[in-house]
């Protein structure tokens, strides 16, 4: 079981800082996913705590340890590539072996883990074919074998899944939290798909331009974001983020944007009123009759999937939205469509994207 | 594709109306192939159609090659000095049998032809180090521009340079640095050192045939291992480097493993280079002294060439022989390329 925290640790190329002080305490096994765009410096993170990359300042800590100026080799982490990187030239089994070889391991002990982790990952019938024998799928499983083997401190995984085709990709999803329920061992994983990080994660980190946005259980996440980065990023598709004036009347606030006037309770506190963000997720906007509707709007585009409907529609003078609705909805393009915002789901933003509420009272 | 405006039709840029002009005559050209090609197709259908276009490559290759390989053949079977083959007698494999006509064929000296002998040992000795060498500096110097070192781009081509030199270029550099009165002894004699006569002693002679062939050729055997070391990917490093491997297993578990199709590509393309030594070494050693650097090709050339009496027939008999060796190489760089193509 092991603990890895991380503290102020920053990293700079030349004069370029990619992480700018990032704070972070992972508890002993736990299965954390850093989850953020292209460029965000996830995989800088986790190279970090790999020991690939050094750190330009700051503490990386593994069990009371700073390790920082110990090689990748001795921190004893595993590491699954998102290229696999598996040796083309060895067998399966040896791939599997070679790190336990380094270590000076004895024959049989090396057979037996590398047998157990090769039953475990199904892959034992493959054990001596080289990697370019065998598929997306089972390379990956020999790479996560490769780590299992070496009973490592924790698991770090780099984006593992983005080089399979998508219904492999779902497969190999459910393969790696089944792992870690029986492995039971600390797991960092990266990845920029958020489907993955809500389904596998005990804990998520969205990382943004080199800075933790926030930090939560996955439903916490979704259910309360910080900010509209998280709002928008955790979610498919994403939640609809509308800038608008809020102004009071009658005892109440509106949302003025455009034309539209959305009247919400007055109950929330704003103190900034020139400029708001709010936010509504696609299952958060109901289609009702024209009297009870906050706003009318035009359909663009509705997508018929069967068991579900996603409607592109946009109401006068505001940005297109996305309203999601079970079962198969009769509408059409052009059709005009009446939309309710559900308040105890909505969220509010101040001007600098940071939370005001998540949820409106009635 | 964009529409075009009526401006744009109007004002044709340069490299349209240069188009249009350079199109007119290839019109005409084809309209002119075209009735005779079809002609030809309806003749010989459409599968016999591509020797056709090859047909014009192939009469070169064959002028060029294939009928002096005839031709050369033909030499080795006749003997006498006359230049014309319809004026040279039949002696069937005389030329060959005189060839291997050895008491020993360890002792040149106990073969009625030993300048052909010594020729062959020569070139089997400078083939060895030459190769030998200049694969490990070729690795070597490799590995390091392989790094991420200061000077980098200016030292791939500083090493690579000399291979765009001419062989007699490279020669001359080297006789003027290695000669009795030239750049190196200069060095010595100023720090005390007596000069030393490099082209009147065998040894050194070879020595210096050896490293001045490295140093032209290595660049390019350099250039083909960057290749191979920048082809592996850098996470297979990483990945090693996750499995505690030291740099030493690295190297011979993982460089060495994933490089060796370039590397077995490099040793056969320069043992083919190497048998084939002549130029260089002739401008800066001449075969000397006496005939410790002669190699092979050097014989072929002063038997039937520069000889007093022209021996053809025997220069094309060696030639015949020196081709079935270089064949038999070529045979076997074929056999490691479609490995590694395979592999």
């Amino acid at each position: 079981m092991t603990e890895i925290i991380l503290k102020d640790v920053r990293k700079a190329y030349g004069d370029v800082e990619v992480i700018h002080g990032i704070d972070l305490s992972i508890d002993s096994g736990k299965f954390v996913v850093f989850v953020g765009p292209s460029g965000c410096g996830k995989s800088t993170l986790l190279r970090i705590i790999a020991g690939l990359e050094g750190v330009t300042s700051g503490d990386v800590v593994i069990d009371g340890d700073v390790v920082n100026a110990q090689p990748a080799s001795e921190r004893g982490l595993a590491m699954v590539f998102q290229s696999y990187a598996l040796y083309p030239h060895m067998s399966v089994y040896k791939n599997m072996a070679f790190g336990l070889e380094n270590s000076k391991m004895p024959r049989e002990e090396i057979e037996k883990r590398v047998n157990d982790a090769a039953s475990m990952l199904q892959i034992t019938p493959y054990l001596k074919r080289r990697p370019k024998a065998l598929s997306g799928g089972q390379r990956q499983r020999v790479a996560i074998g490769r780590a299992i083997v070496r009973d490592p401190k924790a698991f770090l995984f780099d984006e593992p899944l983005s080089n399979l085709d998508a219904e492999l990709r779902v497969a190999m999803r459910k393969e790696l939290a089944g792992l870690h329920a029986k492995l039971g061992g600390t797991m960092i994983y990266v990845t920029h798909d958020q489907v993955e990080a809500m389904t596998l994660a005990n804990t998520i980190v969205v990382l943004n331009a080199g800075r933790i946005e926030q930090v939560g259980a996955p439903l916490d996440l979704y259910n309360r974001p910080q900010n509209t980065f998280v709002a928008g990023f955790i979610g498919s598709p994403r939640m609809n983020l509308v800038d608008a004036a809020a102004e009071a009347s009658d005892g109440r606030i509106e949302l003025v944007t455009g034309p539209q006037r959305i009247a919400i309770s007055s109950s929330i506190r704003i103190t900034r009123s020139d400029k708001i963000t709010f936010g509504a997720r696609p299952e958060h906007i109901e289609i009702v009759d024209e009297k009870d509707a906050d706003i009318a709007a035009t359909v663009d585009l509705s997508e018929q999937l069967g068991g579900e409907t996603y409607l592109y529609c946009t109401p006068e003078g505001m940005p297109q939205l996305t309203v999601h609705q079970l079962g198969q909805l009769p509408v059409h393009r052009g059709q005009e469509i009446h939309l309710r915002f559900d308040r105890a789901a909505m969220h509010l933003f101040d001007g600098d994207g940071r939370v005001i509420a998540n949820g409106i009272p009635q | 594709m964009a529409h075009q405006s009526p401006a744009e039709i109007d004002n044709p840029t340069f490299g349209e109306r240069f188009n249009a002009v350079a199109a007119w005559p290839m019109r005409v050209l084809f309209g002119l192939l075209e009735t005779p090609f079809r002609a030809l197709q309806r003749i010989l259908g459409i599968g016999r159609m591509p020797y056709i276009f090859l047909l014009p490559n192939l009469a070169f290759f064959g002028i060029f090659v294939i009928v002096p390989l005839i031709i050369n053949f033909a030499f080795s079977v006749t003997g006498g000095d006359e230049l014309f083959l319809n004026e040279r007698p039949y002696v069937g494999g005389e030329q060959y049998s005189y060839l291997a006509d050895c008491g020993s064929y360890l002792d040149p000296q106990s073969c009625r032809e030993d300048r052909f002998w010594r020729g062959i040992y020569n070139t089997i000795t400078f083939v060895f180090f030459q190769v030998a060498f200049m694969v490990l500096f070729s690795l070597v110097t490799a590995l390091i521009l392989n790094r991420e070192i200061r000077g980098r781009g200016f030292f791939r081509a500083a090493f690579f340079f000399p291979v765009l030199l001419s062989p007699v270029v490279v020669a001359l550099i080297w006789k003027w640095i290695l000669l009795r009165d030239g750049v190196l002894n200069a060095g010595l004699t100023s720090i005390g050192f007596e000069r030393i006569l490099f082209f009147v002693d065998p040894t050194w002679s070879m020595f210096w045939a050896i490293f001045v062939s490295i140093w032209a050729h290595m660049g390019f055997y350099t250039l083909i291992l960057l290749a191979g070391l920048q082809a592996i990917p850098p996470d297979l490093y990483e990945a090693a480097e996750m499995d505690g491997t030291k740099r030493e297993r690295v190297f011979w578990r993982i460089t060495l493993p994933l490089l060796w199709p370039n590397l077995l590509v490099v040793i056969v393309l320069a043992l083919i280079k190497a048998v084939q030594i002549f130029d260089e070494v002739f401008v800066l050693t001449g075969g000397g002294p006496g005939t410790a650097t002669q190699f092979i090709v050097q014989y072929i050339y002063t038997t039937g060439f520069a000889n007093q009496v022209q021996n053809f027939g025997l220069a094309a008999a060696a030639s015949v022989v020196l081709g079935v060796v270089l064949f038999v190489l070529t045979l076997v760089q074929l056999a490691v390329t479609r490995r590694k193509e395979d592999g």
